[in-house]
């Protein structure tokens, strides 16, 4: 009996101990999936300023899968009780549902005192607030349609940067007889569906995305314009190269800042790993804001804050609020993530070539939402799949790739 | 009456746990997940009832209808090439061969390495720019290709390939373990017979061994309905969406994609698949004639 | 089970004959193909990044270097921290142990029970269980996530502990009881006549005489549930990730170019323990197979 009783003890002893080290002032445990070199190096920034402001950041990073394995963990975990005091989302319907159940903790507090609503740019301050109340505070604005390029590979095949699609695909050809890939892709999925969003507004415009993403128009689909993006998207596959499949993102990145390619899709986070080599984007590497027509995305990242009962932790929450969205906080980190600051009362000076493009488009109007904001992960699920089913089948013509387009539009009303 | 009674009450105390994991981790989330699949859940549980929207969707989507294919391909390689090339290995093995424990840890430690692991090695062995193909052209044959894992109709193959690395050393141990059950006389009657010694193995020791070819299967059989990290250490799902399997189907569906609806019937045509081709096997194998034992 | 011996049973040759040097060949290639990523394992792990950018995958390195092998262990990044992947070493010990041992224990009992006590509903729970070996894990994953936080174990070394007990439960019981089915009947049956109960007959008689398949036992569950990364990632919590979890996170994290060397070794220090295990058991585990855990 005494042996038990000393066994209970102990083991009542390593309970207390393992609850004893969850539970300090001020402490705020994030989940985010930002682990590439530039990633890794913007999201210490809010780290840094958020134990500058007495709070202790405790990284909770889960790599993988375009943030899938974060987001798995994250809201398991949200709906499991035992929220995080942050996680991070994509700007956008991932977390409505969150929203609907009441998980969340409104901001509106923190963003009245701030002058959020004064100074975050509309259409990202429409896309974190549901029925008038703010749920997520925004942190970055991501343009998703760049077209990037290394200026030394276009020079050593005697091309030069295109303006429009069909000097794109003669840059393309001149770099393929350089024997130079034409254009650095990523074997994943999504990137897939970046390469795709930038051909159909580059090549479709504006009005053709809004209609198909936001109107869901079967019409649109089974349009002329439509079918030229399609063969524009269908004739992409001959540029790429056989290394595709398993290579990610930034390795993609990486080959035209090496100059081994000419031409590489992606978002303006490609900055973080243009950085992180040691090159000045907008000159060791060109951007190009959309080719053809050239707008501004809006997307990006924001995190949410689920609704917790322990008031230490509520306390956290409204001081990692207030910082992430302070403006020294969004400046520093913007300009290490390759984003531009949700807030227009910051210091833009500092901004680099590329982003100042792309200011000076969101400033013009020339912008669209992200299909994040337009719609849900489920219709984004079926696009994703017909999309990179039909990139990497060269045996599926454009037709094939319509008709599919069309049967998730269909069935997404 | 009474000894009966006594006897029962102890080893139900016994299976207590049993019970509790059966009631509630198994059927209760069987049952749960079934109900569910009625429903337009998207993350949350909403219990409606909206018939069978989620299935008729599920069937005419494409992904899942490759997802299904692919597990039948890879189902029937992988079982039958683990089969065969542990059988093989597990016959070589037992004829007295010198450094016998080093054949058979080498055969072996596959099985302790999970694909988080591996998986890295085995897709970079076979991405046509950095593994074989380009090793075998850089010694001179530059017309050599083996790209089966970034082609969209061989890479499922290739996945096949890698799960069979991974899991004939268990069938050879298994298998193995039957050999080494067979009688010495046997081997001495088929000499003395003039019997040839591959006729000896094909017609007489495999059907000895069929309870061990069985167990195999079973075995192989639960990882084949699982398979999910193969997948996704070697080729994320792709080319495309051709290397797709049912399981991830399902996660896919359940969180990234918030739709947990279409994600439980996923599941529930999963499981009522498994029951079909099991029910009379499970029956046959444990539950005839076993009358008597235990008394 | 005593029956049988461990010699090789196949027929025997004596001299080297060109059928012996086939057996031979046939076994060296085999051992070639599945040494082959073991290989490019290591041999990646001891190259400088400068060597590997050339592309020979499979050449010698000519300069060997562990710094790897250092910075895999003790600073490779995720995110903010870089603490590398020794972080995620004793947790793994933390959910290994108890894991395999309630599980193991608890599989062992009903193997017992179900194969001399037959109490009511056996074969019923029998099949459920059965069956339950063969549904996907995912299927679980959301309904468990809600059960267990209803009981407060969400999030928790107790919650992955009952997570790895409830999945290896199928399999486990199959093991015990096809092993216990080998047992002769009448060594049961004297045992009651002498008045043994329940436990005592488990503790006195069956456990004894069943060390050759709980070796086996602990060789699966080890290696399962340290290769574990879905439930690790879920159930146990960011204080108690398991190894595989910061595997994952260091392999999918990138700085400019993927430091293959550095996941090399990270991915082997993962192994480690798995590989070590096989390595010293490979002989008791084909034995306890032969034991008995085959008679279908």
């Amino acid at each position: 009996m005494k042996r038990m009783t000393k066994a209970m003890f102990g083991a009542a002893a390593m309970v207390a101990l393992m609850v004893g080290s969850a539970s300090a002032a001020e402490k705020a445990e994030v989940i985010h999936w930002w682990t590439s070199g530039g990633e890794a190096a913007a999201v210490q920034e809010f780290a840094a300023a958020f134990n500058a402001a007495g709070g202790e950041w405790v990284d909770a990073a889960v790599a993988g899968g375009g943030g899938d394995a974060a987001r798995t963990a994250g809201i398991n975990r949200i709906v499991g009780g035992n929220p995080p005091t942050a996680m991070q989302f994509n700007t956008g319907k991932q977390f409505d549902e969150l929203v609907t159940q009441g998980l969340l903790s409104p901001l509106d507090d923190v963003a009245d005192a701030e002058g959020w609503k004064q100074h975050i740019n509309p259409l990202v301050l429409a896309a974190v607030t549901r029925d008038g109340k703010i749920y997520a505070a925004p942190v970055n604005i991501h343009s998703n349609i760049w077209l990037w390029y290394s200026p030394a590979a276009l020079e050593k095949a005697g091309a030069t940067a295109p303006k429009n699609w069909d000097e794109f695909f003669a840059a393309g050809d001149k770099l393929k007889a350089a024997g130079i890939v034409p254009v650095a892709q990523s074997g994943d999925a999504w990137t897939q569906v970046l390469t795709f969003n930038n051909v159909l507004i580059g090549a479709g415009g504006k009005d053709l995305y809004y209609k198909i993403y936001k109107d869901l128009d079967v019409d649109a689909v089974k349009s002329p314009e439509f079918k030229k993006v399609a063969d524009i998207f269908a004739k992409l596959r001959d540029y790429t190269d056989a290394g595709m499949q398993g290579r990610q993102w930034n390795q993609a990145t990486a080959m035209i800042v090496t100059g081994q390619a000419g031409f590489n899709f992606m978002g303006d986070w490609a900055k973080g790993e243009v950085i992180a080599a040691g090159k000045t984007p907008g000159t060791d590497v060109g951007c190009i804001p959309g080719l053809g027509n050239q707008e501004f995305w809006i997307g990006g990242d924001v995190f949410v804050f689920p609704v917790n009962k322990d008031p230490e932790a509520t306390k956290a929450q409204k001081l990692l609020e207030k910082v992430l969205l302070s403006p020294e906080a969004q400046v520093a980190f913007n300009n290490k993530k390759g984003s531009i600051p949700v807030r227009d009362d910051v210091d833009l000076s500092k901004v680099d070539a590329c982003a100042a493009q792309g200011i000076a488009l969101a400033k013009a109007g020339n912008v669209v939402e992200s299909t994040d904001i337009l719609i849900s992960p489920d219709v984004s699920g079926s696009f994703t799949d017909a999309i990179a089913s039909f990139f990497s089948d060269k045996s599926k013509t454009s037709d094939d790739f319509v008709a599919s387009i069309a049967s998730i539009v269909e069935g997404a009303k | 009456m009474k000894p009966r009674f006594f006897r029962s009450i102890a080893a139900q105390i016994a299976l207590l746990p049993a019970w509790l994991i059966v009631i509630f981790a198994y059927l209760g989330t069987i049952a749960w997940t079934i109900r569910i699949s009625f429903t337009s859940t998207k993350v949350f549980p909403t219990y409606d009832f909206v018939g069978l929207k989620q299935y008729e969707r599920l069937f005419a989507t494409e992904r899942w209808i490759i997802s299904g294919q692919n597990l039948f391909i890879f189902g029937a390689c992988f079982i039958i090439g683990c089969l065969i090339f542990g059988f093989l290995l597990a016959v070589f093995i037992d004829q007295k061969i010198r450094a016998e424990s080093v054949f058979r840890t080498i055969f072996l430690y596959p099985y302790a390495m999970s694909f988080i692991v591996t998986g890295l090695v085995w897709q970079w062995t076979l991405n046509p720019t950095l593994g074989v193909q380009q090793t075998v052209r850089n010694w001179g044959w530059q017309d050599f290709t083996f790209d089966w894992l970034v082609r969209g109709d061989r890479a499922i193959y290739v996945i096949a390939i890698a799960g069979i690395w991974q899991a004939s050393g268990l069938v050879m141990a298994i298998l193995l373990a039957g050999l080494r059950g067979v009688d010495q006389e046997l081997w001495k009657a088929a000499k003395v017979d003039g019997i040839p010694t591959w006729r000896v193995y094909l017609h007489i020791i495999v059907p000895m061994l069929s309870p061990m070819f069985v167990t195999a299967t079973v075995l192989l059989a639960t990882a084949v309905v699982k398979v999910y990290d193969l997948v996704i250490a070697l080729t994320g799902g792709g080319p495309g969406i051709s290397t797709e399997v049912p399981a991830k189907f399902v996660i896919d569906y359940l969180f990234n994609r918030q739709n947990v609806g279409l994600a439980t019937a996923a599941s529930t045509v999963m499981f009522i698949t498994v029951l079909v081709v099991l029910a009379p096997w499970l029956y046959s194998q444990y539950f005839r004639g076993q009358r008597g034992r235990g008394a | 089970m005593s029956t049988t011996t461990m010699e090789p049973q196949g027929p025997r040759p004596t001299r080297l004959t060109p059928a012996r040097i086939g057996v031979y060949a046939f076994l060296v290639v085999s051992a070639a193909f599945f040494l082959l990523p073991l290989y490019v394992m290591l041999i990646t792990s001891i190259k400088p990044m400068a060597e590997i950018r050339l592309g020979n995958l499979f050449s010698f390195p000519l300069a060997p270097t562990i710094e790897p092998w250092i910075k895999a262990w003790t600073y490779a990044c995720t995110g903010v921290n870089c603490d590398g992947i020794k972080v995620g070493f004793l947790n793994s010990f933390r959910i290994l142990v108890p894991s395999v041992i309630v599980s193991i224990a608890l599989g062992a009992t009903i193997g017992y029970a179900l194969s001399f006590w037959r109490p009511r509903g056996a074969n019923f729970l029998f099949a459920v269980l059965l069956l339950g070996a063969f549904i996907p894990y995912q299927v679980f994953l959301y309904p468990l996530v809600r059960m267990l936080s209803t009981v407060g174990l969400y999030n928790s070394l107790p919650g992955i502990v009952v997570v790895h007990t409830i999945f290896g439960l199928p399999l486990m019981t199959l093991l015990f009881r096809n092993f216990y089915a080998g047992i002769p009947i009448d060594l049961f049956k004297a045992a009651r006549v002498d008045g043994g109960g329940f436990w005592a007959i488990f503790f006195r008689l069956m456990l004894p005489l069943s060390t050759p398949i709980i070796i086996v036992a602990v060789i699966l569950q080890v290696t399962g549930i340290w290769n574990d990364f879905l439930f690790g990632l879920i159930f146990a919590g960011r204080e108690n990730f398991p190894m595989t979890v910061e595997l994952n996170n260091v392999v999918n994290t990138t700085t400019g170019e993927r430091e293959y060397n550095v996941n090399m070794a990270a991915t082997i220090l993962t192994a480690l323990v798995p590989l070590i295990v096989y390595f010293v058991s490979g002989r008791w585990f084909v034995r306890g197979i032969a034991a008995g855990a085959v008679k279908g």
